[in-house]
């Protein structure tokens, strides 16, 4: 019964999602095999945000977290996408269908099929023995149980959400108001815990943490999904997938479940790969995706909403194709002048200390990043490829997507350099758990980038400009 | 190709290693000689022998502690000797010392370096004194030191090139269990590595690369097209290797969890975990007190059962200090509230006149609802 439960529980997010996506008519002009898979990956993490959403609004207007109050209206909902999307298209079914052999039946030559197979084995591998920590481990990692499963567990037994406040604010004895170590952090993420242990029908600190398993399933194929979309060899995108799967990084994210990372880098790389989709294609509903995931990020973690503005430097480039990269670079040098500017500066404004200090700790993100076992080859791969690949990645069709993992870089590496986390870089704390949000975006570039560089020089290289409108110029 | 290629770059690879590693002879007969905790002697200072190691718990009065063991080695066989050590604080000194059969009244010594708490390895090759047959080897320790230091036992190393290659795969599939850091990092084995894995083998995936390169520039219908695929090809089979490591990691840890968790309930699991202590306190704790939410003090010496039990106590009203160990001010405290201390020394209670005090605070009256080893619970009144 409680299998059952905890499948329901995150059957429900996903199918939610793919109903809303199949509603939307997403993704437009794609083969069934390449579809079936962008819906699958982008659903759960589509639903996830969804499902909190609804959750949050049962809990203003007073509905008790429950079967009838989540469960119910939600089935409802996606039973009704589902039938509206099959009656704005009668061979749905038939697509899924033929989606489903697709990924099974791709034409693929006979050591290419025992690698295909060797690499899902291997991934079923992965996922079973990160499913084993899940269900078996309470609680483990430190920041779960002091910032997140604390709002989950109080959530949970009030049936609703209660607000948490600051040290002095509950100190002072503010009714109906608990505390916790970080009470400003937004709530998808407890919410999600609450959901699971709503569908389970009882407090659970392992099984309410079966969302972080979906969210890198989901992420791993829509990966494997939104290569396809670009082109990639069924091969190739499986083996970009897997490298997103097999991130160790990721892993111990799901094994040792509770953190917003994961769920916080998979939502950004979806609204990264959502905008570069619609970079390409212009399709309105790539970009109605890409602002709902985008508008998603600051829900999870409050540095989401940087991240979301790392989405803008690929729609300029997408809009303004000539003059585009020569405006980024422009604001790049504006802001390494604004920062050079506070950080030999002590201004002050609104009452805000503005200056920052230059201190970081390159040895440990070295460390880190190359000789520890936290990226596998990630960081030599993407050197690597990036160097060789240099001439195509400022080129169509890849800039977009480049302009968006260099601010993302940008952001990390002022982070590390400048705030408070160059001192957590020092013990090893911070610098990877922030890095997990790019990580998977970085796999993306890096593999379309060595497809490009596999392609034989005769094919045609799409242009921007072709797909897009020209800007004014 | 592909597979040729990156043998070739692996063998020039571990054979440029071996070349500048090696201190001995490349190929020897002689083994590598270990001795565990249970093998040595301690001359002076106080130990006692855990599962761990051998812990070192004071030195003698003179402030010097000595663990030894007898050998009979001989030296031109073995130039390299590591101590296994956890826990060398880095204000004491630490040296090796050392008896040969030539001077067998003599004992020689030299300085050790300490990082992270462990002795560092010591190579004697070009030592005068490191001559004949070594008769005795001990670790001396000068200083005081509050927590206990481990020695997992020392290991004479001849460096040739079958125990270097044999030392580095050791290294890269040495067992890492989760632990607090884990969330954060992951070290690729043996907490103390000469050559990490993943380092490793983008060398070797660098030099293959670099040799289609030179290929396709001087002979290019051996590469074709197909440079891109062929490099792309050793990429991902380095990938692999490395992930394999992770992989064998992962199940090895699924069998200990799986040991330790299953066919148990919610709170069986939690029972046994690392912080049973705790969860098992505050079960009696949430036992005495009213249902929530009442507000509710965690306060306690150790971080980590702080906040763990302040994590156990919700949904109650909890209050505790994430971060420093510190009490809440006693103007903060209110009639109906109650309080946890979980070993905090500088509580005290006076049950007499019902009386709760802590740090400079004025005293507080309450009532003691629970006490044991060292833990309470008060109700506030």
């Amino acid at each position: 019964m409680d299998a059952l439960a905890l499948i329901f529980s995150l059957a429900l997010p996903w199918l939610l999602g793919i109903a809303v996506l199949l509603a939307l008519g997403w993704p437009r002009g794609e083969s069934p095999g390449v579809a079936l898979a962008l819906n699958a990956g982008f659903g759960y993490g589509v639903g996830a945000v969804l499902l909190t959403l609804w959750m949050r609004a049962a809990s203003v207007v007073g509905m008790a977290f429950g079967w009838i109050s989540i469960a119910l209206p939600l089935t409802l909902a996606t039973a009704v996408l589902f039938f509206y999307a099959a009656r704005k298209r009668p061979a749905l079914w038939s697509e899924a269908k033929s989606g489903v052999a697709a990924l099974f039946d791709s034409e693929l030559s006979r050591w290419q099929r025992i690698v295909w197979y060797a690499l899902l084995g291997w991934l079923a591998v992965r996922f079973a023995l990160l499913a084993t920590e899940v269900a078996l481990r309470p609680l483990y990692p430190w920041d779960a149980w002091v910032q997140w499963a604390t709002k989950a567990r109080v959530w949970y037994e009030l049936g609703r959400i209660a607000p948490f406040v600051r040290e002095d604010v509950w100190l002072a004895g503010v009714p109906g108001a608990w505390f916790d170590a970080s009470p400003n952090y937004p709530a998808t993420v407890p919410l999600l815990q609450v959901w699971t242990c709503v569908a389970l029908g009882r407090w659970d600190d392992s099984a309410m943490n079966w969302p972080w398993l979906a969210v890198l399933l989901s992420l791993t194929v829509a990966i494997y999904g939104a290569l396809r979309g670009e082109g990639v060899a069924p091969l190739v995108a499986l083996i970009g997938a897997y490298f997103v799967a097999s991130l160790p990084l990721l892993d111990i994210h799901v094994a040792l479940a509770g953190y917003a990372d994961l769920p916080m880098g998979a939502v950004y790389t979806l609204a990264a790969l959502a905008t570069y989709r619609w970079c390409l294609r212009r399709d309105p509903r790539d970009g109605t995706l890409a602002l709902f995931l985008a508008i998603a990020c600051p829900l999870i973690k409050t540095p989401g909403w940087v991240w979301a503005l790392t989405l803008l430097p690929g729609v300029v480039v997408a809009l303004l194709p000539r003059r585009g990269l020569r405006i980024l670079g422009i604001a790049a040098a504006a802001s390494a002048l604004v920062l050079l500017f506070l950080a030999r500066t002590n201004t002050v404004i609104l009452g805000y200390q503005m200056h920052l200090n230059f201190e970081p700790a390159w040895a440990q993100l070295v460390k880190s990043y190359f000789l520890m076992g936290n990226w596998n080859l990630l960081w030599y791969g993407v050197i690597a490829i990036l160097i060789v690949g240099a001439r195509h990645i400022l080129k169509p069709p890849l800039v977009p997507l480049t302009v968006i993992t260099v601010a993302g870089l940008a952001f990390l590496l002022f982070v590390f350099a400048f705030t408070e986390a160059a001192a957590w870089l020092a013990d090893l704390t911070t610098a990877n758990r922030a890095t997990i949000h790019l990580a998977p975006l970085l796999v993306v570039l890096g593999t379309l980038t060595w497809h490009r560089l596999a392609l034989p020089a005769a094919l045609p290289v799409p242009r921007l400009a072709e797909r897009c409108e020209p800007d004014a110029a | 190709m592909a597979t040729w290629l990156f043998g070739a770059s692996a063998l020039i690879c571990v054979t440029l290693y071996l070349a500048m590693t090696v201190q001995g002879s490349w190929l020897t007969s002689a083994p590598t000689l270990h001795s565990v905790a249970s093998d040595l002697i301690v001359n002076r200072g106080s130990s006692q022998l855990r599962p761990e190691g051998l812990a070192l718990l004071a030195p003698d009065p003179a402030g010097t502690t000595l663990v030894s063991v007898k050998t009979a080695l001989r030296s031109s066989d073995y130039p390299v000797v590591a101590w296994s050590t956890l826990g060398v604080p880095d204000q004491v000194e630490v040296a090796l010392l050392w008896q040969n059969s030539y001077e067998p009244s003599r004992i020689f010594n030299r300085r050790l370096d300490v990082e992270a708490g462990r002795v560092q390895p010591y190579a004697l090759d070009n030592d005068p004194n490191w001559k004949g047959v070594i008769s005795g080897l001990a670790l001396g320790i000068r200083g005081s030191f509050a927590e206990p230091i481990i020695i997992r036992g020392v290991t004479v190393k001849t460096m040739s090139a079958r125990e270097l290659l044999g030392d580095r795969v050791r290294e890269w599939f040495t067992f890492e269990p989760w632990s607090g850091s884990s969330i954060n990092t992951l070290i690729g084995g043996a907490d103390v590595q000469d050559l990490p894995i993943s380092f490793t083998f983008a060398v070797i995936v660098g030099l293959a690369a670099l040799m289609v390169a030179a290929l396709a520039r001087w002979r290019p219908q051996w590469v074709g097209t197909t440079g891109a695929v062929v490099i792309g090809g050793m990429f991902v089979a380095a990938w692999v290797v490395v992930d394999a490591r992770w992989q064998w990691n992962l199940v090895r840890q699924a069998a200990i969890t799986t040991d330790r968790y299953a066919g148990k309930s919610w709170r069986e699991r939690h029972l046994a975990a690392e912080d049973g202590v705790v969860f098992a306190f505050i079960e009696k704790v949430r036992a005495r007190l009213p249902p929530p939410p009442v507000r509710v003090f965690m306060v306690g010496d150790e971080h980590y059962y702080r906040d763990r039990g302040a994590y156990y106590l919700y949904p109650y009203n909890v209050f505790f200090s994430p971060w420093v160990n510190a009490m809440p001010p006693a103007s903060a405290v209110r009639p109906g509230d109650y309080m946890v201390v979980f070993q905090r020394r500088g509580v005290q209670y006076d049950p007499a006149r019902k009386l709760l005090r802590w740090d400079a605070n004025p005293p507080v009256s309450a009532e003691l609802l629970l006490a044991e080893g060292g833990s309470a619970l008060f109700k506030i009144n």
